[in-house]
């Protein structure tokens, strides 16, 4: 169809030569033309634009103060932060080295009084030995004299004598001494 | 003027000789209008004209409302007026022209707005003729784009520019005959000629295939039986509509962009 159609305004073009589908066969569509679009340049360049960008420059000028604004605050924040961390670790530092301190005296007291403790065991431990080896002495010379008491009676049983018990107590003492009388 | 197809299967179409058949308008009906006031005078107004006075006042009224008080955080009309200048700042000026290239704003976004807004009446409905399918706006514009090419080599560059454009550095001296008078057509001659030409061109071409496929669907409704034509041809007829609404925007953003890469040119001709 549009080949058709091509062919129709060919044809009609032979037809009628004093008509171009081109060129205005007026001045008025190029005069008008040309008036209103240098119409539109001058008023947009001059009249309408003007506020426009300037406008629109305010708005980059105030988006890139505002930026930057933006931006020191957020290099103050970071360093506010910078400064709390750095406070916090200072005081995490401090709190360790009060605590070691802490431990260390505590440790220091602690071996004092366990040193304190164990010398008061260590002493009472040796008068409850001296005190045992006492008792154990004061017993054994006991039970030696009774030993020697009853052997003396047995051994005059035996003999049919009277036997001197003073006599006996050596050979009981070196028994005893022997069997462990001294433990 | 009547006209019957005489090729197969269309010449049914014509078998109802001057009650029936397929009636093209008439070429002057496609691209001509007529003067509405000052006829015969330089000043003659018409339908182009019209268009003409639509694309300057629309633009200008729409910024002019968002630059009496522009808000500091954009919203609504101002939000989309300043979309267009960001349009043309970042997609036209920055990659052809560069940071230097924000004092061609205003001329840019003019030259934008008049030849989009001049297009988009292509299929607005009961206008359906874009300005720009007449040569003469292309015309102005691409003589716009070569003075101001111009000028700001000119400017920048003195006469060293035409220097520049027309003798290569880098190119042995011998084949200046040959390099001299091939940039002298193409930047002087062929650039506007072209951007002319493209604009001009598309928008036609357009124009007469919306036209065509509308004469097609009207003249196959009177049909009981090529009716059934009309189930493609309609649907092919709104797809056109939006394909050219499309290209009244891309031809818009080519003539600005071009416009740009040569005053890009202009300011760097080295590159």
């Amino acid at each position: 169809m549009l080949f058709a159609a091509i062919n129709l305004l060919a044809a009609e073009g032979g037809e009628s030569a004093a008509v171009n589908p081109v060129f205005p066969d007026s001045a008025g569509e190029l005069v008008w033309g040309a008036i209103f679009f240098f119409l539109t340049w001058i008023l947009l360049r001059y009249v309408c634009l003007p506020p426009l960008l300037k406008a629109r420059e305010d708005r980059e000028l105030q988006v890139q103060s505002d930026y930057e604004a933006a931006a020191a605050a957020e290099a103050a924040a970071e360093q506010v932060r910078r400064d709390y961390e750095t406070t916090i670790s200072e005081a995490r530092l401090q709190a360790a080295r009060m605590v070691e301190e802490v431990r260390v005296t505590v440790d220091a007291e602690r071996g004092r009084q366990v040193l304190a403790v164990e010398q008061e065991i260590a002493e009472q431990r040796q008068a409850a030995m001296a005190e045992l080896d006492s008792a154990r002495t004061a017993a054994l010379g006991q039970i030696v004299g009774d030993v020697a008491d009853l052997a003396a009676a047995a051994a005059s049983k035996v003999v049919q004598a009277p036997v001197d018990a003073a006599a006996v107590r050596p050979a009981v003492d070196d028994v005893v001494q022997r069997t462990g009388g001294s433990k | 003027m009547t006209v019957a197809l005489s090729t197969q299967p269309l010449s049914i179409l014509a078998a109802g000789g001057e009650g029936g058949g397929l009636k093209f308008p008439p070429v002057e009906n496609l691209v001509k209008w007529p003067a509405w006031f000052l006829e015969g005078t330089v000043f003659e107004f018409n339908k182009i004209a019209f268009i003409n006075f639509v694309a300057f006042i629309v633009p200008v009224v729409l910024f002019f409302i968002v630059s009496r008080k522009p808000a500091a955080v954009p919203r609504g009309l101002q939000n989309l007026m300043e979309s267009a200048i960001d349009f043309i700042d970042v997609q036209v000026i920055k990659p052809a022209i560069g940071p230097d290239g924000k004092r061609y704003l205003p001329m840019l976004l003019a030259m934008f707005f008049y030849i989009w807004i001049g297009n988009l009446f292509e299929i607005i409905p009961t206008a359906h003729m874009p300005a720009n399918a007449r040569i003469a706006n292309p015309l102005i514009l691409a003589i716009v784009a070569l003075v101001m090419f111009i000028g700001v080599g000119v400017k920048h560059h003195k006469l060293g520019y035409f220097k520049e454009v027309l003798f290569p550095p880098g190119v042995p001296k011998a084949l200046y005959i040959l390099v001299t008078p091939i940039e002298l057509l193409s930047t002087f001659i062929i650039r506007p000629f072209s951007l002319a030409v493209r604009l001009f061109a598309n928008m036609l071409a357009g124009h007469i295939l919306l036209v065509t496929f509308s004469v097609l669907c009207i003249t196959l409704w009177g049909f009981q039986i090529l009716n059934i034509v009309n189930l493609v041809a309609f649907p092919m007829l709104v797809a056109f509509t939006g394909f050219e609404f499309m290209v009244a925007f891309l031809q818009a953003f080519i003539f600005s962009l071009l416009t740009a890469v040569y005053i890009g040119g202009a300011l760097h001709p080295q590159h």
